[in-house]
């Protein structure tokens, strides 16, 4: 097995923003390129944001992800929160849009991103990350590299457990 | 016992290698100590009073000699300072509640060597603490119990493996902890746990588990509710799945006393089994490959063999043991530390890790390579480490138990006091363990003292003493017919005595928190108070056979409060 990719992205890379006024989000936003918005913002645009303008969206991680299950195909990127590293509600959140939302665009790792948390972000269906300001890259490439035979219960990345995977191979 | 392959091997040797790294990042500078802390202890690295403390998993108590003796091998090499103000501490293991090994002395600049020695033996330190899936627990006579319906150590092998770096569930609000058994009698307080499981048989013949959740100790002692009477053993990881995700995403992280599943299940009830099928049911009918975690039959029956009876091990008539000769310890041992076997010829035989001298739980280099060496003569290599904290030897000819009883012995492990008040369970406490409030070495060393007298142990019968330093309760006080919880007022040590706890064996009746019986006494009256309750107990109850437990239950708190108030001299309270 490869190690995973992962896209790294830092403030200078990054495209996508925010739409606020005077510190404040807009209630309303109006429809513009690489926005970010709130789920609030989300749910005040959700039927007039034009089809052709790709739209990204910010979760908390106390947001039950199925209050926007039915709109994941009108996102380019989701964004997910750690807003500790050892608050680990958004490693959920991934796995549900992956495997029963079927979402495929980018899922954002935010927050405290860690270098040690990169294989968990990884194999929940992660694909991108803003490490915090202090890590590094060297090493989270690193660390996604263990492991290299595979784990033993199914994951977005590998959906098979192992003891199925061991069946298919001792099969061929 | 499960035989590791290439996978699992190499699986310990890349966690180990992961370790090293993480570690080295640490003692360079790059990686600090609040950052590398959740790392550390989802490898058993906490750092204690006076050193890091490493506790080492054995899965569900399940042990070799080969296992023990590296275990011997790093308490000899590694636990203990040459110089400093703890010079000559250390050199042993610690055996937990939790059926894990635990060593206090070793330096953390020595851990990654550790680690490469455990996983050397196919052993590891693996979520043995942090706020993930524990170190899964069972009975310590799985799979040799005579009253077992089905043996639960397969089942435990594939929740290990399923739980093993599990990346959704590494960074839960809280600890999580899970228990199997298998038998008629519960010998692994199944009703304590996150997730205590129970197999059991339907009227066709069919496996599958009681499910119970949100049982725990702590500041808030809460039995585990029954959510599911019989789910079909191979949908178990799903379940558990589905149960761990609706706590993931629901559980409390305002307040670490409040973030305990057992919280959740109180505080919704009905409402938070109802999201558990619910997820259940989504996750199979919803979820892209919902049904692969499904348990297939070819996966139970590979890692089932690895449990067949060791090789040579097969039922043989009985023949009956000759007591012509038989000094009266050794008829008591043979009533006390050896039990009924599932095959006719053989015993399972507790090595007594409860005597005087010693911390309750302890075993020494030395005392582990013997153990290791009483396994390979009588038990087929393999031993347990069993939920009282002593060593099992599952698999010894009955014809054998004479000469284990003399090397038993000689070695220190034949002190028959298995089940008696000595054989009380009892955590590190304030000697070692930096969230003690108190001490709890003390204590079980004064009552070991004092109740010395194996007639009188014997007079007194089966009882359940259990001593915590402080409400985190691993010393499980809660569940003790006597409870003993060591408390801090205005630094000082003091000790709460409770009595009636209910750990859910035949003998404790079902699961029950113990009730207090009054102020808090002062360290050097608690022995004198557990020696006016036990009076009390003799003087009050209506026959040798009636049971400590059993006489509280009849009579109530107000005899035994009374007497314990009467020998209060710190602490004496008025009227």
């Amino acid at each position: 097995m490869s190690a995973p990719t992962m896209k790294f992205i830092d403030a200078a890379s990054n495209r996508w923003h925010e739409v606020t006024a005077d510190d404040a989000l807009v209630p309303m936003p109006t429809p513009c390129a690489e926005c970010l918005l709130s789920t609030a913002q989300w749910q005040a645009v959700r039927t007039t944001w034009p089809r052709d303008i790709p739209v990204g969206i910010v979760l908390a991680n106390d947001v039950d992800v199925e209050t926007i299950g039915r709109d994941v195909a009108s996102f380019a990127i989701v964004a997910l929160q750690f807003p500790k590293w050892t608050d680990g509600r958004a490693y959920s959140q991934a796995r549900l849009l992956r495997s029963r939302y079927r979402y495929t665009g980018e899922l954002r790792a935010t927050g405290e991103v860690l270098v040690d948390m990169l294989p968990l972000l990884a194999r929940t269906g992660f694909d991108a990350v803003v490490l915090r300001a202090d890590q590094s890259r060297a090493v989270a490439e690193r660390a996604l590299a263990m492991f290299p035979a595979g784990h033993y219960q199914g994951d977005t990345l590998a959906r098979q457990p192992h003891f199925r995977r061991r069946l298919s191979e001792s099969a061929t | 016992m499960y035989r590791y392959d290439d996978f699992d091997r190499s699986f310990v040797h890349q966690r180990a290698a992961q370790f090293r790294d993480q570690l080295e990042r640490h003692l360079a500078g790059s990686l600090g100590e609040e950052e590398f802390r959740p790392l550390r202890l989802q490898n058993g690295w906490y750092v204690q009073r006076h050193a890091p403390m490493l506790r080492v998993a054995v899965p569900y108590g399940e042990l070799n000699s080969k296992q023990l003796r590296a275990l011997s091998r790093i308490a000899r090499v590694y636990d203990g300072r040459s110089g400093g103000p703890h010079a000559g501490k250390g050199g042993f293991g610690h055996l937990t509640t939790r059926q894990n090994c635990q060593y206090n002395w070793i330096a953390l600049d020595d851990a990654a060597d550790v680690m490469d020695l455990l996983a050397d033996v196919d052993m590891h330190g693996i979520q043995t603490s942090g706020n993930c899936i524990r170190n899964i627990t069972s009975d310590c006579f799985a799979g040799v119990a005579a009253d077992e319906i089905v043996d639960p150590r397969p089942y435990c092998e594939i929740l290990r493996q399923w739980s093993t770096l599990h990346p959704e569930f590494a960074f839960l609000p809280r600890k999580f902890k899970i228990a199997v058994s298998g038998a008629i009698e519960d010998r692994a307080a199944i009703a304590w746990h996150d997730i205590g499981l129970v197999l059991k048989k339907n009227d066709a013949g069919e496996v599958g588990f009681e499910v119970r959740v949100g049982g725990g100790m702590g500041r808030t002692p809460i039995i585990g509710t029954v959510v599911r009477e019989f789910l079909p053993w191979h949908e178990i990881l799903v379940f558990i799945e589905a149960v761990v995700r609706v706590y993931n995403r629901y559980g409390r992280r305002d307040n670490i006393y409040k973030a305990r599943i057992k919280i959740l299940v109180k505080a919704e009830g009905q409402k938070f089994i109802d999201a558990v099928e619910g997820e259940f049911q989504d996750i199979l009918e919803r979820d892209i490959d919902g049904s692969a975690h499904l348990i297939t039959d070819a996966e139970l029956a590979r890692v089932s063999a690895c449990f067949e009876s060791p090789d040579g091990v097969t039922a043989v008539a009985e023949t009956p043991i000759d007591a012509t000769n038989a000094t009266p310890s050794y008829t008591r041992w043979l009533a006390r530390n050896v039990h009924a076997h599932r095959l006719s010829g053989y015993r399972a035989v507790t090595l007594s890790l409860k005597r005087a001298g010693q911390p309750p739980g302890d075993a020494s280099a030395n005392q582990m390579a013997l153990a290791a060496d009483l396994a390979d003569r009588f038990s087929s290599s393999e031993l347990r480490v069993s939920h009282d904290q002593n060593l099992v030897l599952p698999w010894v000819p009955a014809t054998e138990l004479p000469a284990l009883y003399a090397a038993a012995r000689e070695s220190g492990f034949a002190t028959p006091n298995i089940g008696h008040l000595t054989d009380m369970i009892a955590c590190p406490g304030g000697d070692l363990c930096a969230l003690a409030n108190a001490r709890s070495i003390p204590i079980a060393a004064s009552l070991t003292e004092r109740f010395d007298d194996l007639d009188e142990l014997h007079d007194i019968g089966d009882i359940d003493l259990h001593i915590s330093g402080c409400i985190n309760s691993c010393g499980h006080h809660h569940s003790g017919h006597i409870g003993i919880l060591g408390v801090d007022k205005d630094g000082q040590e003091w000790y709460q005595v409770s009595l009636g706890g209910s750990d859910g064996s035949t003998l404790s009746g079902p699961s029950a928190t113990g009730k207090v019986i009054g102020p808090s006494f002062a360290a050097e009256e608690v022995t004198d108070v557990v020696e006016v309750v036990i009076d009390t107990y003799r003087a009050q109850r209506t026959s040798h056979e009636e049971r400590f437990i059993a006489t509280v239950r009849r009579i109530g708190l107000d005899p035994f409060k009374a007497a314990a108030n009467a020998v209060r001299r710190a602490t004496a309270i008025d009227g």
